[in-house]
């Protein structure tokens, strides 16, 4: 087992940003195309609300322990351990499948059409399991690179279709059904996935402020802001006709006759899929204090990787493991309910002891 | 060390069957432009390849629709034919009226288009002078570009003309016009929705 290795809680913030933002890039419908303008960006607010909500209970134990969760955990009995380490395990597969799922779909529909959607996981899951068996903070610093990266891309995509935005006075009006706006909010709280990861790893971060994730989760806000007024200004109407729409706005971005930025797209996702994937791994492994188990790691890959094989041939399997509601609820058990059960327990049990 | 060597050697393989069905730049047919005519009463698709000779390398279809000359062209002319760096789509005054509203409709839900190709309307002797002569697509696709310049309320990107056609108030879109026998005079004309 490898010995774990304390790195800055904001390289962690950051690469956490960085999955969160990952939701926007991998959107396929998933924002209701009957709500205004106005209004999603309200269901935007909303949605990252609730994501910065479900940090509250990680920060409570680090303040607390200067742990996490897991090692709260460790000093209980077996069985709970077990029982634990098998939600987290769930949890974490379904996380990388509802990831690694549409990326491969995306890839071949849109970018390679000739590929195999179980090739392209299977080579992503083999790069994941290097990454996860190397540990967080390897991952963490791979996030610095990739944060350029994304930089980068953000400003030729944004810059590139500047010229093409059109302002439509009907998209700052509030129209919108309730249904709808409650989609947008369930869509726009994913990233809250991020919170139950930081609750496996916040033991290794070190230095850390509660500014840290307000940062993250403004900046995710930021760019999630971003790429719906360009979506809905400068592709406008095309957006709808089109799968995927931030590889159409990719698409859309040009600079004279240097058009279409679609490979940083791309790049940036398949960086962005490949870091989830790997923390998503890193976490499950902690969670049954395995942590840079190669085998451990490999087996895991192995089952999200037959996981896929199914949902690739059945669409129902496809639409659960794609399900948004589904994976908030799983999110919020994880990052909510369980430490804070954790956290009072622990409280109760100090108080009995004074 | 050996391990490296071993993992490496194990990947390689499998990088380089991506290349197994790849095809030569200069074998490879990509489509630069598409005209729209009408001959005979009759629809007539041509399909430009990305050539460097002087004379332009063409195919005409007759079809009823985008979708049937793309099929067509791909089964019996070009097999490997490729619209992702389709930059500029021309069509006729006179097949206007059955290609716009239609095949419009049909490319926006086409993944391999790119929606920022240039769209005008233009004379069947700029069709013809298309052609006959290489050159003259470039000089269409500078004057679209000029057009743009001295109008900006002109749609000449596909992505614009889609978006005009399918919301907005107004009840015309602008697209360039290029009409003249060989010199290329854009102007505009307005489209009814």
């Amino acid at each position: 087992m490898r010995s774990e290795v304390r790195f800055s809680s904001k390289r962690l913030l950051l690469t956490l940003m960085l999955c969160a933002c990952s939701v926007i890039l991998l959107q396929n419908y998933s924002v209701p195309a009957e709500l205004s303008f106005t209004l999603k960006l309200c269901s935007l607010l909303l949605g990252l609300a609730v994501c910065f909500i479900c940090f509250l209970p990680a920060v409570l134990l680090k303040k607390r322990s200067g742990g996490d969760l897991l090692s709260l955990v460790s000093r209980r009995s077996m069985l709970e351990q077990r029982a634990v380490g098998v939600f987290y395990a769930v949890y974490f597969l379904y996380a990388s499948l509802y990831f690694l799922t549409p990326y491969c779909d995306m890839f071949c529909k849109k970018y390679y059409p000739d590929a195999s959607p179980c090739l392209v996981a299977f080579l992503l899951l083999a790069c994941c399991v290097y990454a996860a068996f190397k540990g967080a903070n390897a991952i963490t610093r791979f996030g610095i690179f990739l944060f350029v990266l994304a930089m980068l891309t953000n400003i030729l995509m944004f810059g590139g279709s500047v010229s093409s935005l059109r302002f439509d006075s009907g998209a700052w009006a509030i129209e919108g059904g309730a249904d709808a706006f409650a989609r947008g909010v369930n869509y726009f709280a994913t990233p809250c996935f991020i919170a139950a990861i930081f609750v496996c790893l916040a033991g290794e971060a070190r230095l850390f402020k509660l500014r840290h994730p307000l940062i993250a989760v403004a900046l995710t806000g930021l760019k999630f802001a971003l790429v719906l007024f360009f979506i809905t200004f400068a592709v406008g109407e095309y957006a709808q006709r089109q799968e995927y729409q931030t590889f159409v706005l990719s698409r859309v971005a040009h600079f004279g006759s240097f058009a279409g930025v679609e490979s940083f797209y791309m790049a940036l996702c398949t960086m962005s899929v490949f870091m989830i994937i790997s923390l998503l791994l890193c976490c499950l492994c902690k969670s049954f204090n395995k942590s840079g188990s190669l085998p451990f790691t490999a087996s895991f890959a192995v089952a999200a990787f037959v996981l896929h094989f199914i949902a690739a041939s059945n669409n129902s399997v496809k639409e659960i493991l794609t399900d948004p509601l589904l994976l908030n609820i799983f999110s919020i058990c994880a990052s909510v309910v369980v430490p804070l059960l954790y956290y009072f327990r622990s409280s109760f049990e100090r108080s009995r002891h004074a | 060390m050996l391990k490296k060597i071993i993992i490496i050697l194990s990947v390689f393989p499998l990088v380089l069957g991506g290349c197994k069905s790849s095809h030569k730049l200069e074998t490879a047919s990509i489509i630069e432009n598409v005209s729209v005519h009408k001959q005979d009463g009759q629809l007539v698709y041509t399909f430009y390849i990305l050539t460097d000779s002087d004379t332009p390398s063409a195919v005409a279809i007759n079809a009823d629709s985008f979708e049937e000359a793309q099929s067509l062209a791909a089964e019996k002319f070009i097999p490997d034919m490729s619209l992702s760096k389709l930059e500029l789509l021309l069509i006729e005054k006179e097949a206007r009226s059955e290609v716009m509203p239609r095949d419009i409709e049909y490319i926006s839900t086409q993944a391999s288009f790119s929606p920022i190709a240039r769209v005008a309307v233009c004379d069947n002797a700029v069709i013809e002078k298309m052609r006959q002569v290489s050159e003259a697509q470039n000089t269409i696709k500078n004057q679209i570009v000029l057009c743009k310049k001295n109008n900006p309320d002109v749609n000449t990107d596909y992505l614009s003309v889609f978006n005009s056609f399918s919301g907005g108030r107004d009840k015309t879109v602008t697209v360039p016009y290029i009409g003249g026998n060989g010199d290329f005079k854009v102007t505009t004309i307005e489209i009814n929705k």
